[in-house]
C-alpha cells in the first residue's frame, strides 16, 4: 500500500464510521424520551440540584462518576423517601458514620433531587444494575426461618440495617439489640420512631399487623 | 542536539507548567486515596480533592501536548512558528484561566452554596464529571485553543509543506477541540446529558487523543532512530485509521446502561473488542522500529516512547477489553475495576507519551549534546512500578467488589470499608512510590543541561 492510499484509508474510512455513528446518534435521540418518563419542571430541578453540589464528585449515576460512595440509580427503589429527605439534609445527624458530608442542601432541595432521583429510577436502563445472583438472603442454610425472621425480610429491614455483617449501614447494626431494648420499646418504636428516638429518619412499620409486630420484636429480642 | 528555529523555545513554558500541575495532581491523588479510610481528614471534601485531582491531570496533559506540538510544527514546517507573542498571550492565558478555575473549585469545597446559578449555569462547578469547568471557562478554553490551532496552521501555510506527520497531528488537535463542543450545553434529560458528555470522555481519550498519539510516536521513533519517514508515516496512518474505525462506534461501550436502545450492547460490543489492535501494531511499531535501527540518539527519550506504546497497549487495550463486552460490563460497570483501568490507561497512553515528547525534545531545546541520564530512568521506575501496583490493588478492590457487592449482593458501604480496607492502604502506599518517582522527575526536568557534565557513561545500562 502506498503512502497515499494509506493516508486516503484513514481519512475516508474516519469520515465513513463518523457518518454512521451520527445516523445512530440521531436515531438514539428520537428513541430516548420513550424510555423514561416525562421531564416534569420538577425533575429538571432536581437535575440542577445534582450538578450544584457535585454529588457525581463521590458518586455515580447510571454507573458513571466517581467510585466513592453508593451508585444511585435505584436509590429511591431501595430506600424510602422521608429517610432519604432527613439523609440529604444532614448525613451525620441520621447515621453518626456517614461519611458524606453536610453540604447544605435545603428541604424543597431535597424534595427536588428526590423527584429526579425517582425519575432517573424509571429509566428503561438495559436491565441494570443486575440483581445478584448468588443471593446471601438466602441465607443460613437450611435452617428454618422464624417468623420474626420472615417479617424483618419482607420489610427489607436489612436495606438499612445489617446483622452480622449482612445488610446496609443507614441504620446501626443489630447485631446486640436485644441486650439493650426492651419489647415494649421496640414495638413502640416500630409504630413511630420519632416518638422514641427524636428525629429518627427511621420509617414507622405501624402499618403491619399486631403479629407481625410481635414476631418482629421476638426476633429483635433474641439477638444478644 | 539543538533546535533549528528559535521559536521552538516556547514549547518550554508549557513543559514547565505541565510539569508543575503533575506534581500538583499526584500529591492530591494521594490525599483522595487517604479520604476513603478517613474521609473527613483534611479540609476538603472528596469530590473536590478528586475534581482537582482528573482536571489537573486532562489539563497538564493538554499543556504538554500543546508545548510538543510548538516543537513539531516549526521542525516539519521548515520554518519559525508564525508568531511567538500570540503563543506566549496563549500561554498566559490558560495559566491564568486553569488557576481562576481550581480557585473557583477551592472555594465552592468551603462553600457549595457559592455554586449559584449565573445566566442559567453553575458559577464555579457545572458538576460533570472531568467537564467540572464552568461555562465561562469553557469560552475561554476554547478561545485559548482556537489561538493555539491558528497559530499552527498560519505557521504550516508560510511555506506550505504538509508532512504526514504534521497534518495527523494538527487534525487530531482540531477534532480534539471539536469534540470539546458537545460537553458544553446543557440538556434537561440526564440520557442525553451523558450521551454527550461520553463524547467528549470516549472521543477525545480514544478517538482524538490516540490519533495525536500515533502522530507524535512517528515523530519520537524518526528523532531517536533516524528511522525513513516513508516508513513511520505509513504504519501511523494504518494505526490511527485503525483507532479511528473502531473507537468512534466503540464509543457504544459507554451506551449500554445508561438509557438508550438495547442495539448498543451489539455495536458497542464488538467495535471496543476490536479497540486494542490499532493498539498491538503501535507496539509492534515501536519495536520493529527500534530494533532496525540500533543507534539511539536520546536513549531516554527512546525509552519513554516505546514504554508509552507498551502501556498504551497494557493500560487502554488490556485493561480496557476485559470489561468491554456486555457481559462482563454488566457486573464491573462504575466498580473500581474501572478506577484500575482509567489510572493504567491514561499513564500508559498519555502521562508517558508527554514525559517521553519532553525526553525527546528538552535536551535540543536547551542545547545540550548529552546529559545525566541516571535520574530520567530512576524516575522511569519509581512510577513505573509503584503505577502497575496501584493498578494490582485496585483491580483487586474491584474484583472484591464486583463479587460481593454486585454478585452477593452485599451493602456498597460495607463492601468498601471492611472488606477492601487494606487495598486502599495499600494504594496509598503506592501512591507515596509514585510521587517520589515523580519528584525525580520533576528535579531532572529542571536540572537537564543546567548542570555540570559528569562522566556520562556512568549511566546505568538498564535498556
Ligand atoms: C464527599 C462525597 C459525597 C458527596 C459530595 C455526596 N455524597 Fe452522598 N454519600 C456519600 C457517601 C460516602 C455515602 C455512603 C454512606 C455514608 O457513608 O455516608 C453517601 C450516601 C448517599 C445516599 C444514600 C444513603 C443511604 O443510606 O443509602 C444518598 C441518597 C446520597 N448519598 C445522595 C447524595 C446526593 C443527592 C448528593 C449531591 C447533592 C451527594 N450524595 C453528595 C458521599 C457523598
Ligand atoms: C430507611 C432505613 C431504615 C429501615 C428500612 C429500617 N430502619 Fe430501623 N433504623 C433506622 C435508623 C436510621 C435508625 C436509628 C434511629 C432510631 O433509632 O430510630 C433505626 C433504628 C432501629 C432500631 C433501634 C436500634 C438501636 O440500637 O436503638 C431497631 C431495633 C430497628 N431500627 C429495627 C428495624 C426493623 C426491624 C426494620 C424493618 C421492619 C427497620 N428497622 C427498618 C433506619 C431504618
Ligand atoms: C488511552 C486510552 C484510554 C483511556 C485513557 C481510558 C480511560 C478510561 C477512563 C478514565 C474510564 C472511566 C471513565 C469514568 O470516569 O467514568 C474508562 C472507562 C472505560 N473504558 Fe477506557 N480508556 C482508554 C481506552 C479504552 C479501551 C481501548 C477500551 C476497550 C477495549 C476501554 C474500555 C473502557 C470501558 C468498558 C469503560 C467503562 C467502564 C465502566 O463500565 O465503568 N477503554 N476508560
Ligand atoms: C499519573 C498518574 C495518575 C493518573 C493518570 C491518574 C488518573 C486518574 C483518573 C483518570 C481518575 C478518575 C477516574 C477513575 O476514578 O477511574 C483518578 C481517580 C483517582 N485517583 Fe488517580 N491518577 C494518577 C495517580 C494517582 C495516585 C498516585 C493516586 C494515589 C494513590 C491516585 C488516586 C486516585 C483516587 C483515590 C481516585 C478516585 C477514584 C475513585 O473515585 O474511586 N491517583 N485518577
Ligand atoms: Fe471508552
Amino acid at each position: 500500500m502506498s503512502n497515499k492510499a494509506a493516508r486516503n484509508l484513514f481519512i475516508f474510512g474516519s469520515i465513513f464510521f463518523f457518518v454512521i455513528f451520527l445516523a445512530l446518534t440521531y436515531d438514539t435521540m428520537s428513541q430516548v424520551e420513550k424510555r423514561a418518563p416525562e421531564i416534569t419542571e420538577g425533575v429538571n430541578a432536581g437535575k440542577m440540584v445534582w450538578h450544584k453540589y457535585d454529588c457525581i464528585g463521590c458518586h455515580t449515576i447510571f454507573g458513571n462518576g466517581s467510585y466513592f460512595a453508593p451508585d444511585m440509580t435505584k436509590i429511591v427503589e431501595k430506600k424510602p423517601k422521608g429517610y432519604l429527605k432527613q439523609f440529604l439534609m444532614d448525613p451525620k445527624a441520621v447515621n453518626p458514620n456517614a461519611s458524606m458530608p453536610t453540604l447544605g442542601i435545603s428541604a424543597s432541595e431535597a424534595d427536588e433531587m428526590i423527584t429526579f432521583l425517582d425519575w432517573i429510577s424509571k429509566v428503561d436502563t438495559n436491565g441494570w444494575p443486575p440483581k445478584p445472583i448468588l443471593a446471601v438472603a438466602s441465607g443460613v442454610a437450611g435452617k428454618e426461618l422464624t417468623p420474626g425472621e420472615k417479617v424483618y425480610r419482607a420489610q427489607n429491614c436489612s436495606g438499612c440495617h445489617s446483622i452480622s455483617g449482612i445488610g446496609g449501614t443507614s441504620g446501626p447494626a443489630l447485631n446486640h439489640v436485644g441486650s439493650k431494648r426492651e419489647k415494649t420499646w421496640l414495638i413502640g418504636h416500630f409504630k413511630d420512631p420519632k416518638a422514641f428516638v427524636p428525629n429518627s429518619a427511621m420509617p414507622p412499620f405501624g402499618h403491619l399487623s399486631e403479629k407481625d409486630l410481635n414476631d418482629l420484636a421476638d426476633y429483635m429480642v433474641s439477638l444478644k | 542536539m539543538s533546535i533549528k528555529y528559535e521559536s521552538q523555545k516556547i514549547a518550554q513554558y508549557f513543559y514547565t507548567f505541565a510539569v508543575i500541575l503533575f506534581l500538583v495532581q499526584v500529591l492530591v491523588g494521594i490525599i483522595a486515596a487517604l479520604q476513603f479510610m478517613w474521609p473527613d481528614f483534611f479540609f476538603l471534601n472528596f469530590n473536590t480533592i478528586r475534581t482537582l485531582h482528573i482536571n489537573a491531570l486532562v489539563v497538564w496533559l493538554l499543556v504538554g501536548l500543546m508545548g510538543a506540538t510548538y516543537y513539531v510544527i516549526p521542525e516539519e514546517s521548515e520554518t519559525e512558528l508564525w508568531s511567538v507573542p500570540l503563543a506566549l498571550l496563549q500561554f498566559w492565558a490558560t495559566v491564568v484561566a486553569v488557576t481562576a478555575v481550581v480557585l473557583g473549585y477551592i472555594w465552592m469545597g468551603f462553600s457549595p452554596q457559592a455554586n449559584s446559578l449565573v445566566l442559567g449555569t453553575q458559577l464555579l462547578n457545572e458538576g460533570r464529571e472531568y467537564i467540572e469547568a464552568p461555562r465561562w471557562a469553557d469560552i475561554l478554553i476554547v478561545i485559548s485553543v482556537l489561538l493555539f490551532l491558528f497559530n499552527c496552521f498560519m505557521t504550516v501555510l508560510k511555506t506550505k509543506k504538509w508532512t504526514g506527520i504534521q497534518g495527523t497531528l494538527l487534525g487530531g488537535l482540531l477534532f480534539l477541540a471539536l469534540m470539546y463542543l458537545p460537553g458544553m450545553a446543557y440538556t434537561k434529560n440526564m440520557i442525553k446529558d451523558q450521551w454527550w458528555w461520553w463524547w467528549v470522555i470516549h472521543l477525545w481519550v480514544e478517538g482524538t487523543w490516540e490519533v495525536i498519539a500515533g502522530a507524535l510516536l512517528a515523530f519520537m521513533l524518526m528523532k531517536v532512530t533516524g528511522a525513513k519517514r516513508e516508513v513511520l508515516e505509513k504504519w501511523m496512518y494504518i494505526e490511527v485509521g485503525l483507532v479511528l474505525f473502531t473507537g468512534i462506534l466503540g464509543t457504544g461501550h459507554h451506551y449500554y446502561w445508561i438509557g438508550t436502545p438495547g442495539y448498543w450492547l451489539w455495536i458497542g460490543g464488538i467495535f471496543s473488542s476490536l479497540e486494542p489492535v490499532p493498539l498491538l501494531v503501535m507496539v509492534w511499531d515501536a519495536f520493529r522500529t527500534t530494533r532496525e535501527h540500533r543507534v539511539s540518539a536520546n536513549r531516554p527519550g527512546q525509552y519513554y516512547a516505546v514504554a508509552h506504546a507498551i502501556f498504551n497497549f497494557v493500560g487502554a487495550g488490556l485493561w480496557g477489553v476485559v470489561h468491554t463486552l456486555p457481559q462482563v460490563n454488566k457486573w464491573t460497570h462504575g466498580t473500581q475495576i474501572t478506577t484500575a483501568h482509567g489510572h493504567l490507561a491514561f499513564y500508559g497512553a498519555y502521562v508517558l507519551l508527554v514525559l517521553a515528547m519532553i525526553y525527546v525534545t528538552l535536551p535540543a531545546i536547551r542545547g545540550v549534546k548529552s546529559f545525566n541520564e541516571s535520574r530520567s530512568f530512576q524516575s522511569f521506575w519509581w512510577m513505573t512500578i509503584s503505577m502497575v501496583f496501584i493498578v494490582l490493588t485496585i483491580t483487586g478492590a474491584g474484583m472484591v467488589q464486583t463479587y460481593m457487592e454486585r454478585l452477593m449482593g452485599l451493602d456498597y458501604v460495607a463492601v468498601k470499608a471492611n472488606y477492601n480496607l487494606w487495598f486502599w492502604i495499600l494504594r496509598a502506599i503506592f501512591g507515596v512510590g509514585f510521587l517520589i518517582g515523580v519528584w525525580i522527575f520533576v528535579v531532572d526536568y529542571f536540572k537537564l543541561g543546567k548542570e555540570p557534565q559528569r562522566a556520562v557513561s556512568a549511566a546505568p545500562e538498564r535498556a
